[in-house]
């Protein structure tokens, strides 16, 4: 059988590696010079270079897609986009009221346990007239407010990731256009 | 909506950061069809490849008050793709690749390697080295894969591409240069 287009093969070994990218256009001018020389007055390189163009680009053909398909994919995109910020919107509204108290009550604890390590750790305990956070000096105070308070917008934070993340199909309550009003 | 349309990636992402969400619907048209082709080159299945495109779309809006600019938006797009995709091949296995001569779902009608006048024998090697450019490309490691058809099928440089795929571009290199390798292994008794 004759050999007559066997593809890729017979290029300069020390060139080959160059001329995958030259052929991406990944070679940098200087070096794409001394490539095109070599190109210039090597047949099997050139040939590899016009496999390369033959073959790489029907490695995997892509689907050819209609105008509407695309329009569609954008109006289902679009939705789902809706769908996702009304529930993440949900979770906001839900955990609104609770973020008012959780925050104080979160400092509180933290202001106790604090506390109870100073009570524990000098061994004595104060006199009930000394209130616990006459006790804490006030930028400690802040601190451990200000702590919690990040707490708990992280916890807000990865609720809502954990949302987003929930159910690859999200129900549509938005409207979709095309489906007006069923409800 | 007329004037965000001219509106760079950069501008888009900081109104939507700033509250402007519908400017990211802008972003869905600019790269719908992008995010669907890399996901359909790592699935080949048209309903699974929209799925994972528009998660990615859904991931990208929830976190994008996260996007620091410090890639440009294309790239840490991309990522969220490859990612969804790579998640969706390691949950289902070896991603099951449709024989290239069946021709894609669409058009219904083979793709020929080879150009030319087509003798019955000079189909008969295009339907073959097509059965093998889709099995290299199936038994490529998925990193080697991954770099290939963002390379050959998306056109992204080889920079954001090792952007996208955190890692070098020498890495990038090595990863084309290997997957062109395997292609020719492949096709070495051919012929
Ligand atoms: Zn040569």
């Amino acid at each position: 059988m004759e050999n007559r287009s066997a593809p890729l093969i017979g290029a300069c070994k020390n060139y080959e590696e160059d001329l995958v990218l030259y052929y991406y256009g990944e070679i940098g001018a200087s070096e794409g010079g001394a490539i095109e020389r070599h190109l210039a007055q090597c047949s099997p390189c050139g040939k590899f270079v016009a496999d390369l163009g033959h073959l790489l680009p029907q490695m995997a053909p892509k689907p050819e897609l209609s105008q509407p398909f695309w329009d569609s994919y954008f109006r289902e995109t679009v939705a789902k986009l809706d769908a996702q910020a009304e529930r993440q919107n949900w979770w906001r509204r839900w955990l609104a009221p609770m973020n008012g108290w959780l925050v104080p009550a979160f400092g509180t604890m933290a202001v106790a346990l604090l506390a109870l390590v100073l009570v524990l750790e000098k061994g004595y305990l104060p006199s009930f007239t000394d209130t616990t956070s006459a006790n804490i000096p006030a930028e400690v105070l802040v601190d451990s407010n200000q702590l919690e308070f990040f707490k708990s917008l992280d916890m807000l934070e990865s609720l809502s990731t954990l949302e987003e993340q929930d159910g690859a199909k999200p129900e549509r309550k938005t409207s979709r256009e095309g489906d007006s009003q069923v409800a | 909506m007329e004037s965000a349309q001219e509106l760079g990636d950069e501008a888009l992402v900081a109104l939507c950061q700033q509250g402007q969400g519908q400017c990211f619907e802008v972003l869905v048209r600019r790269y719908m069809e992008k995010a669907f082709h890399i996901a359909y080159d790592f699935t080949r299945n048209k309903e699974t490849a929209k799925d994972l495109s528009q998660d990615a779309f859904l991931r990208a809006y929830a976190n994008i008050k996260r996007f620091d600019g410090r890639s440009s938006f294309y790239t840490w797009f991309y990522r969220i793709v490859v990612n969804l995709c790579l998640d969706h091949a390691r949950r289902n296995g070896r991603v099951i690749w449709e024989s290239l001569d069946q021709g894609t779902e669409e058009s219904g009608t083979p793709r020929q390697l080879v150009d030319g006048q087509h003798q019955p024998d000079q189909e008969a090697i295009a339907g073959e080295a097509n059965r093998r450019a889709a099995a290299t490309l199936e038994s490529m490691p998925n990193k080697q894969r991954t770099a290939f058809l963002l390379r050959n099928q998306e056109g992204l440089a080889i920079a954001d591409i090792a952007k996208v795929m955190k890692t070098t571009e020498g890495t990038v290199r090595v990863y084309l240069h290997r997957a062109v390798a395997a292609l020719r292994q492949s096709l070495v008794e051919f012929v």
